[in-house]
């Protein structure tokens, strides 16, 4: 009987246990092992990893570099074959549709680096710490360059300041105006300035000098040259930089973040990468798309052979321009002078942007190979920084040509390693030398084609341009079409997505 | 002893007795396991005498007619008609496979076929012994109408898909699956000669099962013996070889030269072979990799039972080398498992399941671009597999004309260095209490506790130049050599207690009600990640991270959270099941579900399910007939849910990649990860059933179901705007619950035995199922989605879309090819079309090709499956034989990589060369054409029938074996997947990666082998 009993309690404490364990409808509420993200910063290390979060999409503008030479009459777009990333071919050939790839993917990166420092500039009022400005500038600083680049490649774009684009909120939002967000970018640079110093402790870090020098820049793609003029001035007279001696050392791993380099985007070969993921890669994709197809040899090492410079960009170095074996490989004479043997990809020119090819890589180097070459992308020079101070001197309303030569010479000093080819011209004609000089200088540095655009020479140098292959075959020449050409189009999958308000860039 | 000397003075007396009747006496055991059978039922037919056997099994009855026939009934067994005979009559009675006294579980609680109101099929351990599978789903695949099974990848220890009436959701589509109550999601650690039996649950009587139901349930148990049961032992070996069921005929070097030359030529380049004659057959580079690799398995099941108790042991050990490398993608699995039941006082039982695996694999690279046999059907034929004096190198794969992924596949199966292997343990604990003649109670606890460990070795190796997959320079001192270890431990829980009660009035009611509770706790967590560079060693066994030059431990680099993942479920759910008669049947289920992945507007869920069912048999009208012995019509309708829906979905974390580099070194910042819907819920599923189920004759057994069952609030990682940042590292689209699909059908069964006389029977079933497939709804605005991923560059091949089955082909569709230049002109423009290229049709009629003249080009979701098998036993003789067929299921060809170089399957023979040559394939050319875009070229039908098991058996004379002391032996030749009727020109169109969306892309999927096995199996 008392077994009995005994058991029949057990039993019911079994069942009792059971209920009262589960009875808690709180046991589902689990929260996150990652944090929420509306209840972050909420300390100063909230804020600084935010921002390293902001800096990570500065990486994906290698498809700006590649492909904002690839549309310019400096290189084509090689690769394997006629069809090897079809996005790039069409950009080449100025075919490029509303439906292309790349475009959207460039349209996405830009949006997501902004919303990045957007995040950081939503929540700026909830945590105070000593440094906040600095915090704040950088990522103004970064809002400002996606922007740049948005307005580069596709012209009005919607503008969002200090929040987050909201989920919902796409379908009441409009395209902005240009000037409108030229205008904020203003704002955002200038304060920049004000709160960050021209040295960073660490490096890779934005400077005062690079605010200063992307605000020059800004204005100068708006045609405001004296503002334009008025900061760079106040850059080149206050800042640390100058021109390295030897060109030959700026693009080496060695120079990296040398006393030119006012902005300069980071790169490392020690995370791998995969294709699955372009926008993941901590090293420069356009590098190994752009290295020697199958090449062993001293130096260098293999890609796919896109963003093949051209005969016209190759002659259109003067006699005696150190910048020239520097700029341009010769592919041919190399073989022959070392011994390296190499292959020939589709449009095989014979030429590589050797500024931006792959070199000898390191022992930690990290598979996909082809994606982590560690080579840092140059976006702002010191030479840059001076032949726009050159530009914007001579094409203010009240020139100043011999400050304009004196920019402009420092530079052909440094390129040529004498005197002898300084340049003395004024007016009209300088302004041609200065566009030339932009051309030799920059090459292969993804500035070209917006250059072209802005000063309104796109149709004129990109349709005189029969090109030449060394298969013997000739390519048919681009038509650049007034008016629509400038401007790329906004992917058509975005104007579905934001419920087919907007209008497709005029042409496409 | 004495039972012979009892048996003989009844004969004497029985002879002495009367000459004009006979006697006949006996004893009745059980035909596989030589068992005495107490209280079988032995009629005299034509009449209602009869007697029954003792506890001895032994039986006597005097005074029979010299032509008398003895009918002998057992439960659970076949009926046997004997002829009487005067003397010892000795009968054997063996176990009948689909009974309707036989018992089928239907969630906490089973029930007798007969009474069921849902749809349930059941596969018995008896199917699962003469399939002889590696993993539990090659046992289900036409056994079960409404269950398809389509394998990923024939290599050793690869999953299968399993689909329970059709593509449910667009997420995933994997249903619950008990073993012992625990939740088990991978089976391939399971040892099939464990299972006693397999019941699926396909309709709304699932919802017991709440919100885990919507994708079907299988409820499998494991064998705990028999009280009373001396101790039986069952030994089971096979050994065999394993082929490839297919080979793709591939160009020879002599042919391939020749159709790389014409495809440069085309295109205006240099010719790149200029002494073809010399070449020859060259490399058939499927034959260096495809192997005939063996496979053994050895199991042993001990068990035996008590008065009180049960034991069952089982352990098992399964060794399988891979067709394609060997012995480098092995696996091998060892399970051991001990069942103990009990009894501990009268009312309280004790049930209990331990069992213990350790699973080892080794893989190689498969279906993708850059995988073992991708690279086998394109390395060039002209090429041997190795170079040099001794011919010890691998030869390199030239760089221009093959890409940048092909690579020597001999050289890249050695080069491979990686396993992983699991230890898990289960256990499975009950107790059992009744009381109050009606009431029972059952507390129950299950759990799982898996650790998953891998290891990946990859040396410098150089495979040509500018390949993906070199590493490091071999030239060079620096050791770009890696080693990865991971380990991970995988461990949940299931408690569940529940409270029955059962009343049956003078067999005219019975009630049986039932309230339970469940809890279930799953989590993931990250123990180590460790990658070392600069390895010391060359191979797996000698190479380890803490070896290597230097390493980095990722768990720490990363601040990611150690446990990646914690689900929870809470449920209360209820059932009420009332007879009258056992004529007129009722059930009726409520459960509550809670998730932690629902948002926290939608936390709990309530999920209704009825049935009905009318045992028409039973009525008098039917009593009686001879012709119906049973006919039952059921039907159930009810909401269930899904689930699977991921975790968090309802909350925007920082689980994003902040990565960037500042002082030449990564720094490691926060980012936000994928954006939040905090309205995310559970799929919700409404099916509906009608079916019936009879038994004619005696010997057809026959199953008819209707089933339409509509999924509604599909998770839909909506496209959205670029401009919300969702291309960002680590971020993503929200999941919106916006979509619909509708998946109806009819499933068929038929099974007929006949016992023709005692030498020789036979049984043939039959299965069939059809289905539609279609999507209802596609986002908020019926957007449809798509899927990337054909050809080179990734182009979009599938979508959902409303109206269309989901995951369909979406693509171009050809007219033929243009024979001359002026067709080219006189068709709508279509960029780089020249003669001999494909033709598309211009569907809008607006004369240009672009892409919304593609169109609807077929979908991987089969029309009709089938399944028949036929067995029959003669003498000592036993022979059974599986077919399965999918009708109206189609494949995309995707392993061509269609390069200047690359090799070519043989059927580009038939390519147009001129004018009239073909209007079916295109010319070869190196130059840019519209051919590589995704048309209906490029769709097959994988219509497909397979005969997947062929075995003939020979069992030992019964008197034979027991001067051996063995109860039963028998041997057997065994041939699986012998023979595949298809016209899909790939190597299996059985399979698919399994994906809803995106399934049925064949990128070189690893074939199912052929195998052939040589087996034993003795009872003691």
């Amino acid at each position: 009987m008392m077994k009995k009993i005994n058991i029949k309690i057990i039993a019911t404490l079994m069942l009792l246990m059971g209920i009262t364990f589960s009875c808690s409808d709180d046991f589902v509420n689990v929260e996150s092992s990652a944090e929420n993200s509306e209840a972050y910063f909420n300390t100063e290390e909230d804020y600084q990893n935010a921002l390293v979060g902001a800096y990570d999409l500065l990486q994906t503008t290698y498809l700006n570099v590649l492909m904002g030479e690839i549309a310019s009459d400096n290189t084509l777009s090689g690769g394997e074959n006629a069809t090897d990333v079809i996005g790039i071919q069409e950009v080449d050939n100025m075919t490029h549709t509303p439906l292309n790839a790349q475009l959207r993917n460039i349209w996405g990166w830009m949006f997501s680096g902004i919303n990045r420092a957007n995040f950081i500039l939503e929540f700026q009022d909830k945590t105070d710490f000593t440094g906040k400005e600095a915090v704040l500038a950088q990522a103004r600083f970064l809002r400002a360059y996606y922007y740049f680049e948005l307005v580069k490649w596709f012209g009005d774009v919607p503008l969002i300041v200090d929040k987050r684009f909201q989920f919902g909120s796409q379908f009441s939002v409009d395209r902005t105006p240009k000037a409108a967000v030229f205008a904020q970018m203003e704002l955002d640079l200038i304060y920049a300035a004000a709160n960050l110093p021209y040295v960073q402790v660490e490096v890779g870090r934005v400077t005062k000098g690079a605010a200063q020098a992307l605000l020059g820049k800004a204005y100068l793609y708006q045609d405001k040259f004296e503002e334009a003029a008025a900061v760079l001035d106040n850059l080149v007279a206050n800042g640390p930089y100058d021109l390295v001696l030897d060109y030959n050392t700026i693009f080496e791993h060695a120079g990296e973040n040398n006393i030119e380099s006012v902005f300069e985007v980071q790169y490392t070969e020690l995370e791998g990468a995969g294709f699955g993921c372009l926008q993941c890669s901590e090293g420069n994709v356009a590098v190994g798309f752009s290295g020697v197809r199958n090449y062993t040899g001293p130096d260098f090492t293999s890609g796919f052979s896109f963003n093949v410079p051209v005969q016209e960009v190759v002659d259109a170095f003067e006699d005696g321009d150190l910048r020239k074996e520097v700029a341009i490989l010769d592919i041919q004479t190399w073989a022959a002078d070392t011994g390296a043997t190499f292959g020939a990809g589709y449009e095989d020119t014979g030429f590589f942007n050797r500024k931006y090819i792959p070199r000898i890589r390191g022992a930690d180097a990290q598979g996909d190979r082809n994606l982590t070459n560690p080579n840092n992308y140059r976006a702002i020079r010191f030479a840059d920084v001076l032949l726009m101070a050159s530009e914007a001197h001579n094409r203010s309303l009240a020139a100043n040509d011999s400050k304009a030569l004196v920019y402009l010479n420092r530079v052909r000093e440094r390129a040529f390693g004498n005197s002898d080819n300084n340049i003395t011209a004024t007016g009209s004609a300088l302004t041609e030398l200065i566009y030339k000089e932009r051309r030799v200088e920059l090459v292969g540095e993804g500035h070209r084609f917006f250059d072209l655009v802005r000063t309104g020479k796109a149709k004129e140098e990109i349709e005189n341009n029969v090109d030449i292959t060394t298969d013997g075959k000739t390519e048919v020449a681009k038509s650049f079409v007034v008016g629509k050409h400038e401007v790329f189009p906004i992917p058509s999958i975005e104007i579905q997505l934001t419920g087919n308000r907007w209008e497709q860039n005029y042409g496409y | 002893m004495g039972k012979h000397i009892t048996l003989f003075l009844l004969v004497f007396m029985g002879f002495c007795a009367s000459a004009q009747t006979i006697n006949t006496t006996g004893i009745v055991k059980d035909a596989a396991s030589g068992d005495v059978l107490p209280g079988v039922s032995i009629i005299i037919k034509g009449s209602t005498n009869g007697t029954q056997t003792d506890f001895d099994g032994l039986y006597t009855l005097s005074n029979l007619q010299p032509n008398a026939v003895l009918v002998f009934r057992y439960l659970g067994y076949k009926q046997k008609e004997v002829s009487a005979k005067n003397g010892v009559l000795d009968v054997t009675l063996e176990i009948e496979a689909q009974s309707l006294d036989e018992i089928v579980l239907i969630g906490y609680g089973s029930q007798r076929k007969k009474e069921t109101t849902g749809a349930v099929s059941v596969v018995s351990s008896q199917t699962i012994e003469d399939l002889k599978p590696t993993r539990i789903e090659q046992a289900l695949q036409g056994q079960v109408a409404g269950v398809n099974i389509t394998s990923t990848s024939g290599a050793p220890g690869a999953a299968s898909s399993i689909r329970i009436r059709g593509v449910s959701t667009n997420g995933d589509n994997q249903p619950l699956i008990l073993v012992d109550g625990n939740r088990i999601e991978d089976l391939s650690v399971i040892n099939p000669s464990d299972i006693e039996s397999i019941n699926i649950l396909k309709d709304a009587t699932a919802g017991i099962y709440g919100v885990l139901a919507a994708n079907g349930v299988i409820i499998i148990t494991t064998k705990s013996g028999r009280k009373n049961t001396d101790l039986k032992v069952v030994l089971n070996s096979y050994t065999g070889l394993q082929n490839t069921t297919r080979e793709i005929p591939l160009l020879n070097a002599t042919e391939y030269a020749l159709l790389a030359n014409e495809a440069h030529g085309a295109n205006g380049e240099a010719l790149p072979f200029t002494n073809i004659a010399a070449l020859g057959q060259g490399t058939d580079w499927q034959d260096e990799v495809f192997q005939t690799a063996s496979i053994s398995n050895t199991d042993i099941t001990i068990s035996k039972g008590t008065e009180k108790s049960t034991y069952s042991f089982g352990a098992s050990y399964l060794d399988q080398d891979g067709i394609v490398g060997g012995g480098k993608a092995n696996f091998n699995r060892l399970t051991a498992r001990f069942n103990f039941n009990t009894d501990l006082f009268k009312n309280l039982k004790f049930t209990s399941s331990s069992v213990y695996m350790n699973t080892n694999r080794k893989g190689l690279s498969e279906n993708t671009l850059g995988s073992v046999l991708f690279n086998a059907l394109n390395m060039p034929s002209n090429l041997t597999p190795r170079v040099g004096p001794a011919n010890v190198q691998y030869t390199l794969a030239p760089n221009s004309g093959v890409g940048i992924e092909v690579i020597n596949p001999l050289a890249q199966i050695e080069d491979s260095y990686n396993k992983a292997w699991v230890n898990k343990f289960s256990g499975s604990y009950g107790l059992n209490y009744s009381f109050l003649e009606h009431f029972s109670v059952e507390s129950r606890i299950q759990f799982n506790e898996a650790k998953v460990t891998s290891k990946v070795y990859t040396p410098e190796v150089f495979y040509g130049n500018s390949k993906v997959f070199n590493n490091g320079d071999l030239e060079d001192d620096i050791n770009n050599s890696g080693v990865f270890e991971g380990e991970q431990t995988y461990k949940d829980y299931t408690f569940d207690a529940f409270v029955k009660y059962e009343q049956n009035i003078n067999d005219i009611h019975d009630i049986k009600l039932l309230l339970g509770t469940s809890v279930y706790r799953s989590q993931g967590i990250n123990n180590v990640s460790l990658t070392g560079f600069g390895a010391n060693g060359n191979s797996l066994s000698n190479v380890n991270v803490d070896e290597a030059d230097s390493f980095q431990d990722n768990l720490e680099l990363s601040n990611a959270p150690r446990q990646f993942f914690d689900d929870r479920l809470l449920s209360y759910f209820s059932r009420l099941q009332y007879n009258y008669k056992s004529k007129y049947l009722f059930s009726a289920v409520l459960r509550r579900d809670g998730s932690s992945n629902f948002g926290p507007e939608n936390k709990f869920g309530f999920f209704p399910s009825g049935s009905l069912g009318w045992v028409a048999s039973e009525e008098t009208f039917l009593k009686d007939s001879d012709v119906i012995n049973f006919l039952k019509f059921r039907a159930s309708y009810g909401i269930i849910g899904n689930a699977r829906i991921g975790s968090f979905g309802f909350v925007s974390t920082m689980s994003g990649e902040g990565v960037y580099v500042f002082d030449d070194a990564l720094a490691f910042g926060s980012a936000e990860g994928t954006l939040a819907n905090p309205q995310v819920r559970w799929e919700k599923q409404k099916p509906l059933d009608f079916g019936v189920d009879m038994k004619l004759f005696n010997k057809i057994d026959i199953t008819a179901d209707y089933f339409s069952k509509t999924t509604e609030d599909l998770l839909i990682r909506a496209e959205v705007s670029g401009i919300l940042g969702v291309s960002a590292p680590g971020s993503g689209v929200p999941t919106i619950n916006a979509g619909t699909i509708l998946n109806e059908g009819l499933e068929f069964s038929i099974a007929y035995k006949e016992r023709v006389s005692d030498d020789f029977k036979f049984a043939v079933s039959y299965n069939f199922t059809t289905l539609k497939n279609e999507v209802l709804k596609v986002n908020l605005n019926d957007d449809p989605l798509t899927v990337t991923g054909f050809g080179l560059g990734g182009q979009e091949f599938a979508r959902m879309e409303v109206g269309l089955p989901i995951g369909y082909f979406y693509g171009y569709q050809t007219a033929g090819i243009f024979q001359t230049q002026a067709e080219v002109d006189a068709h709508a423009s279509q960029t780089n079309a020249n003669p001999g290229d494909l033709r598309f049709a211009d569907l809008n009629g607006d004369g240009e090709i672009t892409p919304e003249d593609r169109t609807n080009l077929g979908d991987p979701i089969p029309e009709l499956t089938m399944g028949m098998n036929f067995s029959f036993d003669y003498k000592s003789f036993d022979f059974n034989m599986y077919a399965f067929a999918s009708l109206g299921n189609d494949m995309v060809r995707n392993y061509e990589r269609n390069l200047a170089l690359t090799n070519r399957p043989a059927y580009f023979l038939d390519r147009w060369t001129g004018p009239g040559t073909s209007n079916t394939f295109p010319r070869v050319t190196t130059g840019a054409t519209g051919n590589t875009l995704f048309s209906d070229f490029y769709v097959e039908d994988g219509s497909f029938v397979r005969l997947q098991n062929v075995q003939v058996g020979y069992s030992f004379n019964a008197i034979n074996t027991t001067k051996l002391g063995v109860d039963k032996l028998r041997l057997y030749l065994s041939a699986s997947n012998l023979f595949t009727l298809t016209k899909y020109k790939g190597y299996d169109p059985t399979a698919s990666n399994g994906n809803p969306l995106g399934g049925g892309l064949d990128n070189g999927f690893y074939p199912t082998p052929k195998t052939f096995l040589l087996g034993l199996n003795v009872n003691f």
